[in-house]
Formats: C-alpha cells, structure tokens, sequence
C-alpha cells in the first residue's frame, strides 16, 4: 500500500487543533472588535445629539453672570433660574406663551376633529376615489408654509382675521391636518375590523361600535397625533410672524425681538422653547413609524 | 372594508374643504398679488359723452394735446345746473400709440378750462391687469441672487451630510445592539425641536464668547476668542447653519430611512452575508438598492424643508450678511420694513416652483436611470 499522493492543488486541508482554535478566536475577536466599534459609533452619534441640549440647558440654569462669563464651563457653573427667570420676566413673554398655548390648543382640537373621521373613512372603506383623495393627502403635507402665508395674510387682513389667535390657529390646524389624517388613518387601520364586526352582531349600531370598540382602542394612537400637531404649531414660526402683530407666539416675539436681546435671553429662550420637543417624543415614541415612516405608500 | 356609501364622502367632506380653503384658496390669492395688479385707465370717448363708445385707453399721468372743447351743464342736486366741459384730445395711449377722443373734465387736470392747450390725465377706472412689474423688481434686487445662491449651497452642503448620518443611524440601530430603542429615541428628539431653537443652540456654541471658543481657549488651541460669526467670516456662518440643520433635520430623513431598512427582509441582506458580501458590498448592491423609494421620498420632503429654512438664518446670523429665500419673503412682507405683500408673493411663487421643479426633478432622474439599468 503506497501512500495516496496529492498535487498541490488538492491536498486535503487537515488544520491542527491549535490552528482551528487560532482561527475562531481571531474570529471572535474581530466579531468583538465590530460590535464594540458599532457601540462606540451609537454613542457617538447620541452625544452629537444631546451635547447642545445639555449645553443650552447648562446656561439656562445658571445665573446671568454665568451666561456671559469667558470661558465658559462645559459642567453647569452653580444650579440657578435666575436666567430663566430674567427670561420669563421680560416684556411680552408670558403674553407669547399664553398665545401660543391658546394657538397650539386649538390647532390640536380642529385638527383632531377634523382628521378623526377622514382617517376612518380611509382606513375602513373602499371607495371610488380613495387612493386620489390619499395621494392629494399625501402631496399637501410637504406644503412650503412659506408660499401659503403670504397670501393668507393678505386674505385674513380683508376679512379682519387678521392679527387674531384663533386665525393663527386655524392655519396651523390646516398645515397638519394632512399629517394627522393619515396617521389617525393608520391608527385606525391597525384597529383590527373583526372586533368592530363583532360588536355589531352583538347588536350594536355602526355608531356605538365606532365610539365603544374602535374610539378606545385608537385613542393612544390619535392623542400621538394630536401632540405632533400641537407640537408643530409650538415650533411654527413663519406664518405666525407673519399672521400677528401685537398678538404674537413665543417663537415669533423670540425672533422679533432676537437682534436687540442680550445672550442670556436667547440661551433661556431657546431651552425654553425647546422643552415640549423633549417630552413630546417621549408620548408618540410608539407612532414614530406611523408618523413619517409610512410616507412613501 | 364596508360597502361603498356615501358615508366615507361625509366624513371626508369636512377635511376636504378645509384644505381647499386654506390651500387651493391661497394660492390663487397668491398668484393675484404676485401678477396682478390694480391699475387705473381712462377711455376716451367718441363723442362728448360718457356714454359714447370708447375710442382708446390712457395711462394716468399721461400729458395730453387739447384740440377742441365743448361746454355742457350738469344738473347738481338742488336743482341748480354747472357747467362741466369736455375736451377733444390727443396722446399716446397704453401702447404708446396716438390716440384721439373726449374726455370729461373732472378726469384731467388743465389749468384753465377756456384756454389752456395741454393736460395730463388724473383719473380713471380701476381694472386689474397683469403685470411682471413685481417678478422684475425681485429679480433686479441685490439680495436676490444672494438669497438663491445660499439657499442652493445650503441645500447641495446640508442633504448629502445628512443622508450619509441617516443611514449610519439606522445601519447602527438596525444592527442589533443593546439599548438600540434608547437610541432610536435620543435620535428622534430633534424631530421635535423647531429651528429657531436650533438656530439659538448652535448660536450659543459658535457665538463669540460661545462653548467652541470657550473650548478652544481652555484647552489653549486659541489664545483669544475667535470671532467665527461677523460679516467677513460667511464660510463659518454658513459652517454653522449646516451643522445646525444637520443636527436639527437629520432625524426625519432617519426615521423615514430605518422604516424603509425594515421592509428590506432580513433575509436578504443575510443571504449577502452568506455569499461574503463585505459591509460596503452589502451597502452598495443590496440595502441602498431597496431602499431608495424610501430614500427618493426623503430626498424630495428634505429638499423642500431645506427652502423654508428661515429662523435658523436669522438666529444665527441675524439675516443681513447671509440670506436666503424664505428670509427675503419675510422681509418683504415684513410691515415694519418693505411692506410689499406682492413682492413677497413672488418669492413665495418663485419657492414653490423651486420645490415642484426639483421634486419632479428628483422623480425623473429616478425613474431614467432605472430604465437605463433596465435596458443593459
């Protein structure tokens, strides 16, 4: 029996138990490596993101002194609202807040009224003209604010709408009344038909089943909604600096009055403005999806 | 699904109108005040009469040629009569052609009414007219080359920066790390923050006495503060509205980016894997492939957020030195500045076809260069 000789080529690959075990460490190592990199990139990104939060939230917390101090200090110089309290006390702020408040309430509520049965209607019927009217949803709510204000101060000035809350409100309500139908409309279509089904072979009406069944089920989903119009109409700033005068929202009299205010007005305003944003992903963290990821349907 | 009635019409009715109203509506209004414009003309008549058929239209302030008179009376309301005149004249009309007919006193100013041969018209009907009067006084003003010029650098500097850092986040969030819903809610929260907020965020980091300065002077990289934000610094200002845009806007692109990663099955980027795809391979020819309606999409909302960018500008610039679009459309509506509603149509028009034109743009480039793959 002579030994079987290979070419080359094709000999059979016979790795010792060290080499094997080199081999799968080196393996887990790499594999620890990219793991560990993938951790420190996540990281990263969210310090990239929290670090000017913390930072503007450092000088809202301090006093004015400290604001305007050089250099300033990354850890917050000695806890105070004296700055925040500067902010708040100056002309015209509370007034602003109020009016923004009174604003964003009533964008939520005509957004919401209006959106809950047009997303029902979408999400539970098929009818000629549905993906049209969807599609005609869908085109609107990348609308530029921008090109409707003009024009619609002009129109509320002719018929002495002009430099009201409620005008305001009216605009903001219409500038996500698209966002909110179809989100209510996503909600609702998540609502599974066989419970409503039910409930009217139990001998409900389409009314009760709507207000006992599905209303309670899609509720968290359309308060979310709400809460992104609410914010939305917080943030908005172009159509309510042109839309008001004397009757002003916060971010409009911010950036009115923003070129003769001192740093430790804007750094308090800014924060404070910025607070709704930091509780607002917390309520419709579950929506997020249904907000901006069903865009492209 | 139920059966078609006209319920679902019904519920939709009210959303319906509500947008039609706010708009459809304004948009008309805007292409008024953008092309229109109120106008005053005068007909001149074909015999002494207001009555009597027009001959031709002038212009107001119009200087014209009194070839003949006729004196008439006019019957006052207490039964007392005037004398009212009218006047054969002759001047140029809108067009600048000559043009003869009647007119009454009361729509010329003429020094004396028995004597003088010369008059310019001072009234007229007020009819709305087209014009581009509004567009060229756009065109033609200093700031708006500017204000396109940083839009679109603005736009061509802010979207690739935030793509690339969107699909980092959702490659990094869909990787199966620990904590990833932590981290898909840390990078969601500037979703919520307006851009006046992040305009004063980034104001407070590169402002003269800011935390970059701070930074670099403690760390002693600088002796003394750099004054990155003054009219000769426009790259660090510009430099600074990236960044604040980027850290502001980049989340939704990210969102809409993870949700479309989840509708590209696992299994086929695993299959990549199997077949030994390395990360950029797997990048390049699988995940990007399948995801660009969402990225298409993404790219058309960004672009046309990217144009209404205002309240960043001004708060970090103030809005003088560096301008841009939306900045120029306030300005000219602003009362307590130019006060021109129209003009400010104009730019919002001029916005608007920006957005659409680039958006159908986008869908175009899109489409083509998906038929060219389809062809070889």
């Amino acid at each position: 029996m002579t030994e079987t000789t290979y070419p080359d080529r094709i000999k059979p690959i016979t790795p010792s138990a060290e080499r094997l075990d080199a081999q799968r460490r080196r393996a887990k190592l790499a594999h620890a490596v990219r793991r560990a990199s993938i951790y420190i990139l996540a990281v990263a990104i969210a310090i990239w993101i929290l670090l000017p939060i913390w930072l503007i939230a450092s000088m809202a917390f301090s006093t004015p002194a400290d604001v305007r101090a050089f250099p300033k200090q990354i850890l917050p110089s000695p806890f105070s609202t004296q700055t925040l309290e500067f902010f708040l006390n100056t002309q015209g702020i509370i007034n602003s807040t109020i009016n923004s408040l009174v604003v964003a309430v009533l964008a939520l509520v005509i957004s919401t009224l209006l959106a809950v049965p047009a997303g029902y209607a979408i999400a539970r019927y098929l009818f000629p003209g549905r993906d049209a009217i969807r599609l005609g949803i869908l085109s609107v709510r990348a609308f530029p604010v921008v090109v409707l204000a003009v024009p619609l101060a002009v129109v509320f000035i002719r018929l002495g709408m002009f430099d009201k809350v409620h005008s305001l409100a009216m605009m903001h309500a219409a500038l996500t009344l698209p966002t909110t139908i179809l989100v209510v409309a996503s909600v609702f279509a998540s609502v599974p038909y066989e419970l409503e089904e039910a409930a009217l072979i139990f001998g409900c009406t389409r009314a009760q089943a709507f207000w006992r069944i599905v209303l309670p089920l899609a509720l968290p989903g359309i308060a979310a909604a709400a809460i992104l119009t609410f914010v939305l109409s917080w943030n908005e700033v172009f159509a309510a600096i042109l839309l008001t005068i004397s009757n002003r929202t916060l971010p409009a009299q911010i950036l009115y009055t923003l070129d003769k205010s001192g740093d430790p007005f804007k750094f308090a305003g800014g924060f404070f403005m910025l607070v709704p944003s930091l509780i607002f992903i917390f309520f419709i963290r579950r929506y997020l999806f249904n907000m901006w990821g069903q865009i492209n349907k | 699904m139920k059966k078609i009635g006209l319920t679902p019409y019904l519920l939709l009715l009210p959303s319906l109108i509500y947008l039609l109203l706010f708009f459809a509506y304004p948009m008309v209004q805007s292409l008024q005040l953008a092309l229109r414009r109120e106008g005053q003309y005068l007909h001149l008549r074909a015999e002494a009469k207001e009555e009597a058929a027009p001959t031709g239209t002038v212009a107001m302030q119009t200087d014209v040629t009194v070839l003949d008179r006729v004196r008439g009376e006019e019957l006052l309301p207490n039964g007392r009569t005037r004398p009212v005149y009218w006047f054969l004249v002759e001047g140029p009309d809108t067009s600048g052609v000559p043009v003869q007919g009647w007119v009454s006193q009361r729509d010329v100013f003429i020094e004396s009414r028995t004597e003088s041969t010369t008059a310019r018209v001072v009234n007229g009907e007020a009819t709305q007219e087209w014009t581009l009067d509004y567009v060229r006084r756009m065109v033609t003003d200093f700031r708006f080359g500017n204000a396109l010029a940083t839009s679109v650098l603005l736009i061509v500097l802010i979207l690739p920066l935030q793509f690339i850092l969107a699909i980092v986040m959702a490659l990094v969030l869909q990787s199966q790390i620990r904590g990833s819903t932590v981290f898909l809610y840390i990078y969601a929260i500037p979703l919520g923050i307006s851009d006046l907020a992040s305009g004063i965020l980034w104001y407070s980091i590169f402002t003269q006495r800011g935390f970059l300065n701070s930074f670099l002077v403690s760390t002693g990289l600088l002796d003394q503060p750099f004054i990155f934000i003054q009219a000769g610094n426009q790259g660090w200002m510009i430099a600074a509205i990236v960044l604040a845009e980027v850290w502001r806007a980049t989340s939704i692109v990210m969102v809409i980016v993870v949700s479309g990663l989840q509708a590209v099955s696992r299994d086929v980027i695993e299959a990549g894997e199997v077949f030994g795809a390395n990360l950029w391979q797997r990048l390049r020819y699988i995940i990007l492939p399948m995801l660009k309606p969402s990225l298409q999409v993404a790219l058309i909302l960004r672009t046309i957020l990217a144009f209404q960018v205002f309240a960043v500008v001004v708060a970090i610039t103030g809005g003088n030195v560096i301008t841009v679009l939306a900045n120029e459309t306030y300005r000219w509506y602003d009362p307590a500045r130019f006060n021109n509603p129209n003009v400010a149509a104009v730019y919002a028009g001029f916005i608007m076809l920006l957005s659409l034109g680039i958006s159908f743009f986008y869908l175009r480039a899109v489409r083509s260069q998906e038929e060219a793959t389809r062809a070889t």
